[in-house]
């Protein structure tokens, strides 16, 4: 299903909705969370509040959505360090993700891992992984994992345009491919490297899709603002995966609304470019499709409200979450809870 | 008791874990039809079966990334880097990835697995698949590391690192593959973190790992029988965890400390030891502590030159006789 | 609403306010753009976190200030600098323990011993300690290292033939490993726990019955006699699932309970020293059984065969003090167990008899059994109903006891 994103407006067919309205308000739902904590994310940088760096998903929710929709909850995710809107849409909690990002004891992850880990086990959200390429083997083993003990859990593994040229990728590919893992591998392409466009640096135009028949699978590209085609796209996929038939390779096409991390502000960009990516905003789109779809523009805003009202208290939790303790640091080395290495 | 090789003794040890749970499974380069480059894991495949001991391709940060995909998601995998060298290949892997998992996500991952591989020279191999990498792995925080000397111990070590919830690397040196010891039947599991004292003497303790300890052990016969010079001989088995309270015991009783290791000069597990043991143990050492190692040289291949680098029992002795003149 | 300046950048430590979009009294909304900053890699807008009045600009356009410093004042309604919790942190914290972990074993010699002895020989640091401790000089005895250096071998042997006799009829006698290790345990343990002793009188009259039934054929069966302790170990093990939180360790706010007993029995090794030799599983095991573990356990001890595991995971100990017919004792907790039994001298007393009768006077052999228990984990009265259950049984069990 190789389909170029375009910028026709998408055509109301009420009676051959695929997708129905419960599906879709979940998916606008998820996007406007996503939007909302990254955005809140955002500000609590300027106000000092987050520390180190980050990097954030602005632009890119339709892509987590899409598939965080499609998927069960006890199948696996695996994220890059702009994760935060993956595990965000698994169910993690926002005090929990903002908690972590401002280095506090209610932190998804006590305050010891960080933006660029957040992992919560319980939602299936296997961790956000900091070094380009190291998961998606990793996510072919919990692969491996269900199907050996025959559980039908599918692994999804997100990755940027980036991953593509390093050697973890290829590796990964190759053995999901031999050994017909559940495991769908999706590359969100915002089209930038780190500072470079990801053109410069790469042998074929689409980095993803283009290799996919190097490791006998199907090109696959959709548009990663569209969070419908993105949930299409996901729901075969996974589908697919589960039934026994093996991997799949999708690449999403995409934008990043803000720099790689906070030291950039994406002067790199020519101009016009973010401006143009911008229209086609995939929570904007997203929530004009729900009012061509006839959803009431009242009930629209009255879920974004409730998100925001979440967002915010969340924050306030968050904020009035103390530093981590002392202690903190000599936990959890080992399976055991301590950090001895001698006797 | 049986008599096993050290290489026969890998396979059972393997098989004893996977017969036990069928939650152990195995995964590496040539391990299953062709039973091991080494022939370390024969049989495993015909008892087994393809889904549980698995041949992969040529693709070391596949393997290990899979093992640890593995063990997040339920099961308890055993991979093989054919040679320690090639660990330098998917270090990422062991050294980013599983040794901080668990302590990142505050707890949540868990990840009971095991890198078996063949460590360390003597077979002629070159320098590239004959380094002794054992205090690599010991420098990295969350990782545990295990080198046995005897078959008794590869299979009872390894038992215990399966058994273990934490990342195990466990170091095999390939020039002991051939070498015979009795191991226990049945059910036979030993303690990481434990070492053990071998010989008792008066004049010194020695300190070694894995090939180092046979040559020790030779050693220490001859200068007990050719100078009177009587020597405690530990064999540390594992580096993390550290038996740190044996080798200060030992070392109280004796007063004079060697250790004898195959990493090359700079940083060897050695130099951590001789570290602990003059800051703990000051006031009871009667001389400085000696560190026997292999130079600080790539290794020459030329089974002559070889020989001359690694330390033999030849050279151990002459070293400590050296020290107490 | 303080309004601070940002950190732009990873490794940024201020910033310049290039541009401000709002001025004094203006009304700011939520989003829209505040202000520039400028630092020297980069440029950035900067909108405005919350809406309300511009009530003042402390930070004119052009002046560079530190990340983090107070800028403007926005009147938003909320309190000024909603921090409410001192995220200040406390680094520069000393990890050093946690680090290295070290037990530092050493000692700081008192460094009267120079480095060198007056043959010019290096002594070392194991030499110096031995010479300081026992205050000797290296000039009494000969070396026989290298160059007639003296060996720590040299300062042992010295020692060993010639305890130092220093002013006045004194003599220092330093502590071998085991009384090392006993000290540093006796002193922990007495610092660790509340002790509090508690002692019941036992009339062993039925247990001296059995006892006479099987003793000589035992004896000559097992080479060794059956004692009071067999018995008083097979009675603790029957009263003890009564009074679990006996059975137990003290851990640091709570008790660790144990199903099963494991029975640590004091020995004294010739008066060079006590060690705890474990019996497993004790409330398994009968009298007979008890009596010969006892014996093979205490022989090992006496011959230094003690296995690690044999020493390890007593739930409770008796201290057989009695031997030489103590009165009392007051034993030392062998940590982090909740309490310790010593059993003591048994010798004939008169005792009074309540019968259908009326009250007699009879001779019977008695003994006290004192408890030390942990006043953090039981109170006396837990303890008191344990030692009467204690002797009710030695009393009145009827004892028949196997010659295996």
């Amino acid at each position: 299903m190789a389909k170029k994103p375009s910028n026709k407006s998408f055509e109301v067919d009420l009676a051959n909705d695929d997708i129905g309205e419960e599906v879709r308000i979940n998916l606008f739902r998820l996007q406007l969370e996503c939007r909302h904590v990254e955005q809140r994310a955002n500000d609590l940088f300027l106000q000092n509040l987050i520390k180190g760096t980050s990097h954030l998903g602005l632009g890119q929710e339709a892509i987590a959505a899409g598939f965080a929709g499609a998927m069960e909850s006890d199948d696996y995710t695996f994220c890059t360090y702009r994760g935060h809107n993956h595990t965000l849409a698994r169910g993690a909690s926002m005090t929990g993700i903002l908690g972590e990002l401002m280095g506090r004891e209610c932190g998804l992850l006590g305050g010891k891992g960080g933006s660029m880990h957040l992992t919560s086990v319980e939602h299936g959200a296997m961790g956000s992984y900091a070094i380009i390429g190291a998961h998606l083997p990793i996510a072919v083993g919990a692969a491996w994992s269900s199907q050996y003990r025959g559980s039908s859990q599918v692994t999804v593994c997100f990755f940027g345009d980036g991953t593509t040229n390093i050697g973890a990728f290829h590796e990964a590919l190759n053995m999901a491919k031999i050994w017909e893992l559940p495991v769908v591998f999706v590359c969100e392409n915002n089209l930038y490297m780190e500072y470079t466009p990801i053109g410069n640096v790469t042998a074929v135009e689409n980095p993803a899709a283009d290799r996919a028949s190097a490791y006998g699978l199907e090109s696959i590209i959709v548009d990663g603002n569209d969070a419908d085609e993105v949930y299409r796209v996901a729901k075969k996929a996974i589908t697919k995966a589960r039934e026994g038939k093996g991997p799949s390779l999708i690449e999403a096409k995409t934008y990043r609304h803000s720099g790689h991390s906070r030291a950039d502000p994406g002067d790199y960009r020519p101009d016009g470019e973010l401006e143009s990516w911008l229209e086609r905003d995939p929570v904007k789109s997203y929530r004009q499709r729900l009012i061509d779809f006839g959803f009431p523009k009242e009930e629209v805003d009255l879920l974004e409200q409730e998100v925001l009202n979440r967002v915010d208290e969340a924050t306030e939790t968050a904020k009035k979450s103390s530093p981590p303790s002392e202690e903190a640091i000599v936990k959890d080395v080992w399976a055991d809870g301590g950090s001895s290495w001698r006797n | 008791m049986a008599e096993l090789t050290y290489r026969e003794a890998v396979a059972a040890a393997i098989a004893q874990e996977m017969r036990r749970d069928e939650n152990v499974v195995f995964l590496g380069e040539d391990i299953g039809a062709a039973g091991g480059v080494f022939k370390t894991t024969v049989g495993l495949l015909d008892e087994f079966g393809p889904l549980r001991v698995r041949d992969t391709p040529i693709s070391e940060q596949a393997i290990l990334g899979a093992a640890m995909g593995a063990a997040m998601t339920g099961l308890r995998p055993i991979a093989e880097i054919m040679f320690s060298d090639f660990l330098a290949v998917c270090w990422d892997i062991v050294a980013n990835q599983m040794a901080k998992a668990r302590y990142m996500t505050d707890g949540q991952v868990s990840l009971p697995l095991v890198v078996r591989t063949a460590n360390g020279g003597g077979s002629r191999f070159g320098a590239q698949h004959s380094q002794s990498v054992e205090n690599w792995a010991m420098t990295i925080p969350g990782i545990k590391v295990v080198a046995p000397s005897t078959p008794a111990d590869v299979k009872g070590l390894f038992a215990a690192a399966v058994r273990d919830d934490n990342p195990v690397l466990f170091f095999e040196q390939k020039s002991l593959y051939a070498s015979k010891g009795e191991v226990p039947e049945g059910d036979h599991v030993e303690e990481l973190g434990k070492a053990k004292v071998l010989r008792e003497g008066d004049d010194l303790t020695i300190v070694a790992l894995a090939l180092m300890v046979p040559r020790a052990l030779e050693a220490a016969e001859r200068l007990e029988k050719s100078d009177g010079i009587s020597a405690t001989v530990i064999d540390l088995r594992s580096l993390v965890p550290l038996d740190t309270q044996t080798i200060l015991a030992e070392v109280a009783k004796t007063g004079r400390m060697v250790t004898v290791e195959e990493n090359p000069r700079l940083c060897g597990w050695g130099a951590e030891i001789s570290s602990i043991v003059a800051e703990e143990m000051f006031y009871e050492l009667d001389g400085p502590i000696v560190r026997i190692t292999t130079p600080h040289i790539p290794l020459a291949s030329a089974d002559h030159l070889e020989d001359m680098m690694i330390p033999s029992v030849q050279r151990i002795y002459d070293e400590i006789r050296r020290a107490f003149s | 609403m303080n309004v601070i300046m940002p950190q732009l950048g990873e490794t940024v430590e201020e910033g310049t306010v290039s541009i401000w979009h709002k001025k004094v009294g203006d009304i700011v909304v939520s989003g829209e753009n505040l202000f520039d900053v400028s630092t020297d890699k980069v440029e950035m807008e900067i909108p405005a976190s919350t809406s309300g009045k511009l009530l003042e600009i402390l930070v004119l356009e052009g002046e560079t200030v530190a990340v983090g410093v107070t800028l403007a004042i926005i009147d938003d309604g909320s309190k000024a600098n909603e921090v409410s919790v001192d995220i200040s942190t406390k680094s520069e914290e000393n990890f050093s323990n946690i680090d290295n972990q070290s037990t530092n074993r050493s000692k700081i010699a008192k460094e009267k011993i120079g480095k060198r002895d007056s043959l010019g020989n290096p002594l070392s640091p194991v030499v110096r300690r031995l010479l300081t401790d026992n205050n000797i000089s290296p000039d009494e005895m000969s070396g026989s290292g290298s160059g007639g250096r003296i060996t720590r071998g040299d300062v042992l042997a010295y020692l060993n033939n010639n305890v130092p006799n220093l002013n006045n009829g004194q003599k220092v006698v330093p502590f071998d490993s085991i009384r090392k290790l006993t000290a540093e345990h006796m002193k922990r343990s007495k610092s660790t726990s509340p002790h509090v002793l508690q002692a019941i009188e036992v009339d062993y009259f039925s247990v001296n019955r059995a006892r006479s039934v099987v003793g000589e054929a035992w004896k000559a069966q097992h080479g060794f006699s059956l004692t009071y302790l067999p018995f008083i170990a097979k009675a603790f093990c029957q009263v003890i699932k009564e009074f679990p939180r006996i059975n137990a360790h003290v851990l640091d706010e709570s008790l660790l309970l144990f199903d099963k007993v494991n029975l640590g029995i004091a020995v004294d090794l010739n008066f060079q020293g006590l060690v705890v030799p474990v019996i497993k599983n004790a409330d398994d095991k009968s009298v007979a059984e008890l009596a010969k573990e006892i014996w093979s356990l205490s022989e090992k001890a006496r011959n230094k065969k003690l296995l690690p595991d044999e020493m390890t995971g007593g739930t409770y100990t008796i201290s057989n003090s009695g031997a030489f017919g103590s009165l009392i004792t007051a034993p030392v907790i062998n940590q982090p167990q909740v309490a310790i039994l010593s059993t003591d001298g048994v010798k004939k007393k008169p005792v009074v008899l309540e019968t259908d009768m009326g009250e007699s006077i009879a001779i019977r052999p008695v003994g006290v059994l004192a408890q030390s228990f942990d006043h953090r984990a039981i109170d006396g009265a837990y303890s008191a109903a344990f030692l009467k259950r204690i002797k009710d049984y030695l009393q009145d069990e009827e004892w028949n006891v196997s010659l295996d």
